[in-house]
């Protein structure tokens, strides 16, 4: 599903995002080897082919990326975009067209690389005939967990995530939020090093999320690498040391929260009380905009530099100016509007070719 | 190790499933009938009796293979369940036999069950002496089982439910006639000749499994029959999962 085209971007966001492409020595995977990541994926791709019509579709391209031990990192991109494939082949469930990865140093190929890995899928399913407990302690022992503890560690963990008092409550009465949580468990219970969570939020309700925000904060605090999709962008937000922008399979960015925002460009708004007849100057026609609101108008500033101007301005001609107020980016506008360039990019490819 | 935990699981879904209670009740049931329609007999009720009691076993256990094993894993990648178990330490091959073993287990179990109950009849019928013949039918149907389920789950891995289904029913009953086509095939000319003993070795045996006639008069087997029957299932049972974790070991999960 492409992203909707009527949402406003925020002005520059989308060169912000164009103008740093990811990939290849620009990502530093030269100095660093893949012992040293928690997750390091080179040049992986994934195509799909029908086995009716033996048409080919791309899930991934080319993908480099690297995921650096204790952070948490956010992969966001819209639907269709290849984040789920990315994660399922990090975790075995798919197999790459070409390319390598690593998990913990130790290339996927290998089943011991998933021992330290724990994983929550999007809209996770279990067995509906076992009960909270006895899941989390199969899964537990699964991952190598000795019989005991991994007894112990499941009640804990259930518990943990809210559940503790349902604890022989077969999993086919369990609500959606319930088998989210349990799910999220089912990652956590044997105390792995990374953790890879395919939409980790969806189908929670606002106490279910902040569950999940503090779990996952917890886990950074452990020393955790935390590696997660979301549509959520203001909880990617909160949460996220570093964000990877993936569109139509390719990567588009990756950089701190921080980064994309900063370099999104800040504006300044100007609230000023009524609707004034002022005719903007020509000078300012590309940084200075105008909405009016309630009986106030709101000019907007996307050039810093020339915020005493502006307000000198509006003072000598009598404007009754209420606040002045630096805004910035949020992630999620920044996020539109690199889709929204992604989109308008392919269908240029496509007409060009 | 973890094939014994995915053992255990499927044990344990096969046990809470209600499939293989509901046949044990079934086949106490057909025992029941068997010993209303022996007076009709004249004079070979016990000979129905044990018949329909070992015949019970093999059928019962063919129809709870064909509810439960042709869905085994097919039902987990379309319920997509087994993104929990193939993202952690698990090998794909691991996985595969863990599922055969545990429904293999739950099977072994109730033919037992009921091979208990057939003799428990024929004790009361004054034939309690009948407890060799039975117990070697009963296990060499407990290794034929073990082949169909090892078949059922290769399917299932490669294949949806329904055409598990047929492909399974369709290996059981050509398995049945296998000794026929290899007597057919002594009389066919040349090339095929030997294709028809081809298709002959690579189909189960499965007359190697049934000494349903022997045991109705009371007779045991030899000693070396039943170690190439348990010799042929097992070698039989590895081929077949070594072919299906070769193919699983490829598959997308999307």
């Amino acid at each position: 599903m492409e992203p909707s085209s009527h949402m406003e971007a925020a002005p520059g966001a989308a060169n912000a995002l164009a103008v740093r492409p990811f990939g290849g020595r620009e990502s530093g995977q030269s100095a660093r080897t893949a012992a040293d990541c928690a997750v390091r994926i080179a040049g992986l791709t994934k195509t799909y082919r029908s086995n009716w019509s033996l048409k080919t579709t791309r899930g991934l391209e080319s993908l480099n990326l690297e995921v650096q031990r204790g952070e948490v990192f956010g992969y966001l991109g819209p639907n269709g975009a290849g984040k789920t494939t990315t994660l399922k082949i990090l975790t075995g469930l798919l197999k790459p067209t070409s390319g390598s990865a690593w998990l913990l140093g130790e290339p996927i190929e290998n089943v011991s690389s998933r021992a330290r890995l724990g994983f929550l899928p999007e809209q996770p399913y279990f067995y509906d005939y076992l009960n909270g407990v006895e899941y989390l302690e199969f899964v537990a022992r699964l991952s190598g967990m000795p019989a005991q503890p991994a007894l112990k560690a499941a009640r804990r963990w259930l518990g943990r995530v809210g559940l503790g008092e349902r604890e022989k409550l077969v999993l086919r009465k369990y609500s959606k939020g319930m088998l989210q949580r349990l799910g999220l468990a089912a990652a956590l219970v044997h105390d792995p090093e990374l953790i890879i969570l395919d939409e980790p939020m969806s189908g929670l309700d606002p106490f279910g999320r902040r569950d999940v925000r503090d779990l996952i904060l917890e886990q950074r605090e452990r020393g955790v690498t935390v590696m997660f999709s979301s549509h959520i962008l203001p909880d990617v937000e909160t949460l996220c040391d570093r964000v990877a922008i993936l569109l139509r399979g390719r990567l588009e960015r990756v950089a701190t929260v921080g980064e994309l925002v900063e370099g999104g460009g800040a504006r300044i708004e100007f609230r000023c009380a009524g609707e004034p007849l002022l005719e903007l100057p020509v000078a300012w026609r590309e940084c200075l905009t105008r909405a009016q609101r309630t009986g106030e108008t709101f000019f907007t500033l996307t050039d810093a530099s020339q915020q005493q101007a502006v307000l000198g301005w509006l003072v000598a001609r009598g404007v009754e100016v209420r606040a002045v107020t630096p805004q910035r980016n949020t992630l999620e506008e920044l996020f539109m509007a690199a889709a929204e360039s992604s989109a308008i990019q392919a269908s240029r490819e496509r007409r060009s070719a | 190790m973890n094939a014994v935990l995915i053992a255990q699981n499927t044990f344990r879904e096969a046990i809470r499933d209600r499939v293989l209670a509901g046949m044990v009740v079934a086949g106490l049931v057909m025992l029941a009938l068997a010993q209303i329609a022996r007076p009709l007999a004249m004079g070979e009720g016990l000979r129905l009796t044990v018949d329909l009691g070992l015949s019970s076993i093999t059928m019962l256990g063919l129809l709870a293979v064909m509810l439960v094993g042709t869905s085994l894993v097919a039902k987990e990648i379309e319920r997509r369940t087994i993104f929990n178990l193939l993202s952690r330490p698990l090998p794909r091959s691991v996985y595969l036999i863990g599922k055969w073993a545990g429904l293999s287990g739950a099977l072994w179990v109730v033919s037992g069950i009921l091979g208990l109950a057939l003799w428990g009849v024929l004790a009361l019928l004054g034939r309690g002496a009948f407890w060799a013949p039975i117990a070697q039918a009963v296990y060499l149907a407990g290794l034929e089982l073990t082949v169909v389920t090892a078949i059922a789950v290769m399917f299932s891995a490669l294949s949806t439910p329904v055409l598990s289904s047929l492909y399974t029913l369709g290996f059981f009953l050509a398995g049945q006639w296998c000794d026929d086509l290899r007597e057919f095939a002594t009389r066919a000319p040349g090339s095929l000749r030997t294709m028809l003993e081809w298709i002959a070795n690579l189909l189960p045996n499965f007359s190697l499994f049934n000494v349903r006639t022997l045991a109705s008069v009371g007779e045991t087997t030899t000693a070396m029959h039943l170690g190439l029957a348990s010799g042929y299932a097992l070698l039989y049972c590895a081929c077949v999962l070594a072919l299906a974790a070769a193919a699983f070991e490829s598959r997308d999960f999307k």
